[in-house]
């Protein structure tokens, strides 16, 4: 796969109160929660390590307050983490100047807001071309650019409108579109569709697949709703209470839960639905039986196929036998 | 949407052209047609309401019966309701329990000694847990020993214990009126308008006829003037408070009295105690005026300081003002701030009335003391302080070393910014200026704002007042536009900046709660009597809203906006001048509109450096003890005041709808 | 030991007052109540009427009021006696107010009030035809700021005050023009400003007052006043114009509710016969304001002093 890291981050930790650097130094930088908490900070981020893969969806989960927020503004510096480093392309940006901070944020990085943060007294383009704005692009050619983004955000007709008039979903297109707009490589999207109604949520989150598959971005997406993450993400990262409780894929996360927190998390899931054969399939390769499946199909269409037949072979998408699944597995995996 | 744009912009800018052209013509226009009376209105036409006032309040007083008790004995009733419990605090604060009258009168039990109250403010700020209000507090009492201010202060001190309590419980019950009937809100609101506008030498001469001379009268004018915002925030809380909780009081069985005092009110309390502490600071504001009719205490130091010259008097006195309203300021925000704690059931009484169990014995021990040491019954005079001549060999020294330097730069701003405004606001034509006035009520708030603007306009030219109106307007304009110059900065680094937050808003607190009259005559000193020293002290009377809505302005912008503006890649200059200030920029029209009311109300003060606008009307009025003159000028201000509010504030929601904020 | 003198003292008051009332047949012991204003003068004169009323056994209170707001006071009987009532600056109160009777006027101070343009002593040498009048137009440009040049500038009094300062200018034909204070504070600020620098300025002065003790300077010397000279614009040097005079002088009245009278017959007649001269005020006021004594000091002072005096008055 893709494994080069467009964003690392090693060791970060984020507390808030009185001189906190000089408190990890003085704790040996890894200070339990409770005396942390004894003295009066707050954890916000907790020893965090992660590496971010050019060109993935890289969705952060957990509940409020878990940290996932601060997280993902550490790495855009919005906040500055109280220790530890993050590289963004190998650069330090812990090291960055002001100004250089401001260069990269207006080529490389863009963001969507949970409540959109629209500029409430700029039109539909005004708040579209605004990174464009400020980095002293003209009128014309920046409302040109910020033209083709409303095109790909679907609001053409409503480049003039004032944030106030349009609904919700509209509103977040225009969030979208504002940090499209710099053409950034890094896409942090914060909790971008928890403050819209279900069915447009869904419809929304379709979209935003859609600007993925043609635009191809790297992406850290915030959500508290594991349906989302799940539907969204290569890998997800599962926060609680500061601290990274588990990184992996959506399969990861149910077959093999770190722990009692993400199993609560994934057990209610209807899991044949998620998971694809490759996660229950047994090794042993039977060429004996003729009929086969993929290893990236989903379970519950694959069932019928299984339960009738007694056994089955397991193919990958170049037609090699990777392995088998009978009638035992399977149901064992539903009663489970 | 763009069409109504343009023409609008068309509409303004032949507006501003017609009107810079009649500046400009005005008078040959007039002289061709020979109409004069398009620059000055005719005497003959002007209706003499003062005339009717003045006869009309004088029968009130003399005449006016209501079959069993006249007008007079009512409002002698009254005052004599509100001496009562003054003479009770009085008593106990400054002159003890007497018995017999005047000089034969025998001190039975002393009044409190300093080293008591600074115990009873004490446990005050005890119950804040906060240890700087502590030590705040207990140096501003301090204070008042030290510089030899005690007896004052304690009088002041008394009559504001009198007057906050009886404008709360006032403006709670007509802020509750007003909330169950929408009829009587809509005959209190603009009675309350007047009562804020209207300055207070204006009404001074009548409440004295009205309720005799002392301090009853002064009390009863304080109250006056700071009643109205304890009605309003009661006003606003009760109609902010949740619908449900109001259903589930309903649903729980409560009659309506009970759903208002065990329900509504209780929930309403921290909106309420902002209501209080702004009619603190309000009464203490009306200190001075207050000691013109009466009430004795630190404002009669000031202006008795100030007839001598004294200036360090003035300031000692003054500051002293300052301190006590900083004190009762800041511990009644830290009790409207003070987290409610889950309360500990089955205290026993010990514990429950602790302090105050401390503090009746620490009293009574020092009156016990003080039998043996006068240190415990008064602050001993050789450690008082006298900074008299400190500060007037400071302004002495600035005085003679710097005059020529002040002068120069005065003469500067008169010729290039004060008189071309003044020959503005004299040139225009009347029925021009009430033509376009009218317009751009029409253009902020439809039909209603500009029949106010054209009915209050036309009051004002038929009281044959206009002249003075529009010097008013004049001194008024140019106050506000350095004070915006000067304060809207100020505000933004405030904003931006913690540190200077805090240095600033101490400063302008002062500058807000000084008496004007400390700084008049050292202005006076280095700038001569004129227009430009009533400019300056109304600069710095009306800076302080300004600063604070700024501040506020910028500091309040919603956190998320500012992260999206930062991801965009603005740099700190970008994001200030493209998001925080159009942003604040509603906030910061509030400012100004409040500075242009101070401006207003200090105005009249001004009157007394030698202005020349409805301010010396109003006191005029006042010394020559004119009823109806004092009483229409008054008016006059008032509508002027209201006028601009209402046009800035609709001003301000436009903006705020535009973009959506509330 | 302390305790038991109190105890002596309060024992010994009592006893004073019981002795008092034998002495003296006072008609009410509610008090008197006399008006303070904010000038020293004021504050002495009131101060020792306060007194000689106390000696004669009546019952006495100070209250701080507005020189012409107390009117509706004095009206209403909730005050009683206004010991400065100045002819010069309190007629058209005074007119007003005694119209119905309820306030009386009870004869003046033995004090007389002056009003005139005066000026500080250096100035003489920049102009030194002063303090005749007909100089003042010669040296007006010496006396002028940016804003009145070349005219000469003359503070006046508030214009509350009257004194028909601008008439006079105009009448006389001076090339001075007249800047209105707002109050005695803004005019003896500017004075207290200009002395300080030895700058020129020329301005309203009355007295008694403490600023022509304090100040070395003159009163400008105009035609003197007659009534005519007000009244009839042919009399004097402009022939076309009233006012073309000095101010008047004139008394200083007191004046008291009509209430004192009935009430307290025996307190008004020593009100009546309350007198001071001008001199006399103006050593007091000196002592108070120059030489930093109270006021209560100086009258304590005054009132030993002058036994005799005060003596005949309650008689």
């Amino acid at each position: 796969m893709h494994k080069s890291p467009k964003l690392v981050c090693k060791n970060v930790w984020k507390l808030y109160g009185d001189k906190p650097k000089e408190f990890l130094q003085s704790h040996n930088y890894n200070p339990d929660k409770r005396i942390i908490e004894e003295n009066g900070y707050i954890q916000a981020i907790r020893n965090a390590t992660l590496e971010v893969y050019e060109n993935e969806i890289l969705v952060i989960m957990g509940l409020s307050g878990s940290g996932k927020s601060t997280l993902v503004r550490c790495m855009s510096r919005l906040v500055d983490p109280t220790v530890g480093e993050i590289f963004f392309e190998n650069i330090d940006m812990g090291k960055l100047t002001k100004n250089e901070l401001i260069e990269i944020r207006r080529h490389k990085m863009g963001m969507v807001f949970q409540h959109f943060a629209l500029f409430p007294h700029r039109t539909v383009i005004e708040n579209i071309a605004f990174p464009l704005e400020v980095q002293g692009i003209n009128r014309t050619e920046r409302e040109k650019s910020a033209m083709e983004i409303i095109d790909l955000v679907g609001l053409q007709g409503r480049e003039n409108y004032f944030p106030k008039e349009l609904s919700g979903g509209q509103q977040q297109r225009v969030g979208i579109g504002r940090s499209l707009a710099v053409k950034p490589e890094l896409w942090f999207l914060d909790e971008p569709f928890s403050a819209l109604d279900p069915l447009i949520r869904k419809e929304m989150q379709n979209e935003f697949l859609k600007i993925q598959n043609s635009l191809k971005k790297t992406i850290i997406f915030i959500t508290h709703d594991f349906d989302e993450a799940i539907k969204l993400a290569d890998r997800i990262i599962i926060m609680n209470e500061g601290r990274i409780v588990q990184i992996g894929s959506p399969e990861d996360l149910i077959m093999k839960p770190a722990d009692d927190y993400v199993k609560e998390f994934t057990e209610d899931l209807p899991r044949e639905r998620l998971l694809s054969v490759k996660s229950i399939m047994n090794n042993q390769k039977q060429p004996s039986n003729s009929l086969t499946v993929y290893e990236d199909e989903k379970i519950f269409s694959i069932l019928e196929k299984v339960l009738s037949e007694g056994s089955v072979s397991v193919i990958d998408r170049s037609n090699n036998i990777v392995g088998s699944l009978n009638r035992e597995t399977v149901s064992r995996f539903i009663n489970n | 949407m763009r069409k109504t744009k343009i023409s609008n912009k068309i509409i303004f800018i032949s507006l501003t052209f017609l009107t810079l052209l009649l500046y400009w013509y005005g008078k040959e226009i007039a002289n061709y047609f020979d109409s004069k009376w398009l620059v000055k209105y005719p005497k003959h036409y002007s209706f003499p309401f003062a005339i009717y006032t003045t006869t009309f309040v004088k029968w009130l007083i003399n005449e006016a019966n209501f079959l069993l008790f006249t007008f007079n004995d009512l409002t002698r009733f009254f005052a004599w309701i509100i001496e009562q419990p003054y003479k009770i605090v009085l008593a106990i604060f400054s002159k003890g329990i007497l018995r017999g009258q005047g000089q034969d009168a025998i001190q039975i039990i002393e009044p409190l000694s300093w080293i008591s109250v600074v115990g009873i403010f004490f446990t005050l700020a005890l119950y804040t847990k906060d240890k700087f209000l502590i030590i705040l507090v207990v140096l501003s009492i301090v204070y008042l020993a030290v510089f030899d201010q005690w007896q004052s202060s304690m009088i002041t001190l008394s009559s504001i214990i009198i007057a906050v309590p009886i404008g709360v419980i006032l403006g709670i019950l007509f802020g509750i009126l007003s909330y169950k009937s929408k009829i009587l809100e809509k005959i209190i609101t603009p009675i309350l308008d007047l009562m804020q506008t209207v300055p207070v030498f204006a009404y001074l001469v009548p409440i004295l006829v009205m309720f005799g001379f002392g301090p009853v009268s002064a009390l009863i004018a304080t109250i006056i003037y700071a009643m109205p915002p304890m009605v309003r925030t009661t006003l606003l809380a009760l109609n902010n408070i949740d619908p449900q909780l109001k259903e589930s009081g309903l649903m729980s069985g409560c009659t309506e009295r009970q759903l208002m005092w065990k329900v509504l009110i209780p929930v309403s309390k921290p909106t309420l105690l902002i209501g209080v502490n702004q009619v603190i600071m309000l009464s203490l504001n009306m200190v001075i005026i207050a000691s013109m009719i009466g009430a004795g205490g630190l404002g009669y130091d000031v202006l008795a300081s100030l007839r001598r010259l004294d200036i360090g008097g003035g300031i000692e006195s003054g500051i002293a003002i300052v301190v006590i309203a900083i004190a009762l300021d800041r511990l009644s925000q830290s009790f409207a701030n003070l987290p409610t704690l889950s309360k500990k059931t089955q205290l026993t009484f010990y514990n429950k009335y602790k302090k105050i169990i401390f503090l009746l014995s620490y009293i009574i021990s020092i009156y016990i003391l003080g039998y043996f040491f006068t240190f415990f019954k008064f602050f001993p005079k050789e450690l008082m302080i006298n900074t008299s001549l400190f500060w007037e060999e400071l302004v002495k020294y600035i005085n003679i070393n710097y005059f020529d330097n002040l002068e120069s730069f005065k003469i500067t701003l008169l010729t290039f910014f004060m008189l071309p405004i003044k020959k503005f606001f004299l040139g225009i034509p009347w029925p021009w200026f009430i033509f376009v006035l009218t317009i751009i009520g029409w253009y902020f708030g439809k039909f209603k704002l500009a029949l106010l603007c054209l009915v209050m306009s036309i009051f004002i030219v038929t009281t044959g007042l206009w002249e003075k109106a529009m010097i008013t307007l004049y001194l008024c304009g140019s106050s506000v536009i350095i004070a915006s110059i000067i304060g809207i900065p100020l505000g933004v680094w405030a904003g931006l900046n913690d540190r200077a937050n805090k240095i600033l808003t101490a400063f302008i607190d002062t500058l807000q709660t000084l008496p004007s009259f400390v700084y008049l005559i050292p202005v006076v000193m280095l700038f001569r009597v004129g227009d430009f020293t009533a400019m300056i002290a109304v600069i710095l009377y009306a800076l302080a809203p300004a600063v604070r809505y700024t501040a506020h302005g910028v500091r309040n912008i919603n956190s998320q906006i500012i992260e999206a503006a930062l991801i965009s890649g603005c740099s700190q200059r970008q994001l200030l001048f493209k998001i925080k200030l159009p942003l604040a920029l509603p906030e910061i029209l509030l400012g100004i509109n409040q500075t242009i009311m101070l401006a207003l109300s200090m105005l009249v003060i001004t009157a007394l450096v030698g202005t020349r606008d409805l301010g010396q009307e109003v006191y005029i009025g006042l010394t020559k003890a004119d009823i109806g003159r004092g009483l229409v000028a008054g008016l006059c201000v008032a509508f002027i005041s209201i006028i601009a509010d209402r046009i800035i504030k609709a001003g301000s929601n436009k903006l705020k709808n535009k973009y959506g904020i509330k | 030991m302390k305790i038991l003198k109190n105890k002596f003292n309060i024992l010994l008051s009592f006893i004073f007052i019981l002795f008092a009332q034998n002495i003296y047949a006072v008609e009410s012991k509610d008090p008197i109540k006399l008006t303070l204003h904010d000038w020293t003068g004021q504050l002495i004169t009131t101060n020792i009427m306060a007194e000689v009323l106390k000696e004669a056994g009546y019952n006495v209170e100070l209250v701080p009021a507005d020189y012409i707001a107390q009117f509706a006071g004095l009206q209403t009987g909730d005050l009683h006696v206004a010991m400065e009532m100045w002819e010069t600056t309190g007629r058209d109160a005074i007119d007003e107010y005694t119209a119905d009777g309820r306030v009386v006027n009870v004869g003046t101070t033995g004090m007389d009030a002056i009003e005139e343009w005066w000026y500080p002593s250096y100035m003489k040498e920049k102009c030194p035809g002063l303090p005749n009048w007909e100089a003042l137009n010669d040296c007006a440009e010496a006396f002028s700021t940016p804003e009145t040049s070349p005219k000469g500038r003359y503070l006046g009094g508030p214009v509350t005050w009257g004194g028909y300062d601008d008439e006079r200018v105009e009448a006389l034909g001076l090339d001075w023009e007249v800047i209105h204070a707002g109050t005695d504070g803004a005019l003896f600020g500017e004075l207290e400003s200009a002395y300080q620098r030895k700058a020129p300025i020329m301005l309203w002065v009355y007295a008694p007052h403490w600023a022509p003790s304090k100040y070395d300077g003159e009163f400008v010397e105009f035609p003197p006043y007659t009534t005519e000279c007000y009244t009839d614009p042919s009399w004097g040097i402009n022939k076309n114009a009233a006012y073309d005079c000095g101010k008047p002088r004139g008394p200083i009245w007191k004046v008291a509710s009509s209430m004192l009278k009935d009430k307290w017959p025996g307190a008004y007649d020593a009100v009546e016969a309350f007198t001071l001269d001008s001199n006399e005020m103006g050593n007091l006021v000196a002592a108070v304001d120059l030489d930093g004594n109270t006021v209560e000091a100086v009258v304590a002072e005054w009132m030993a002093n002058n036994k005799d005096r005060w003596g005949n008055w309650i008689k």
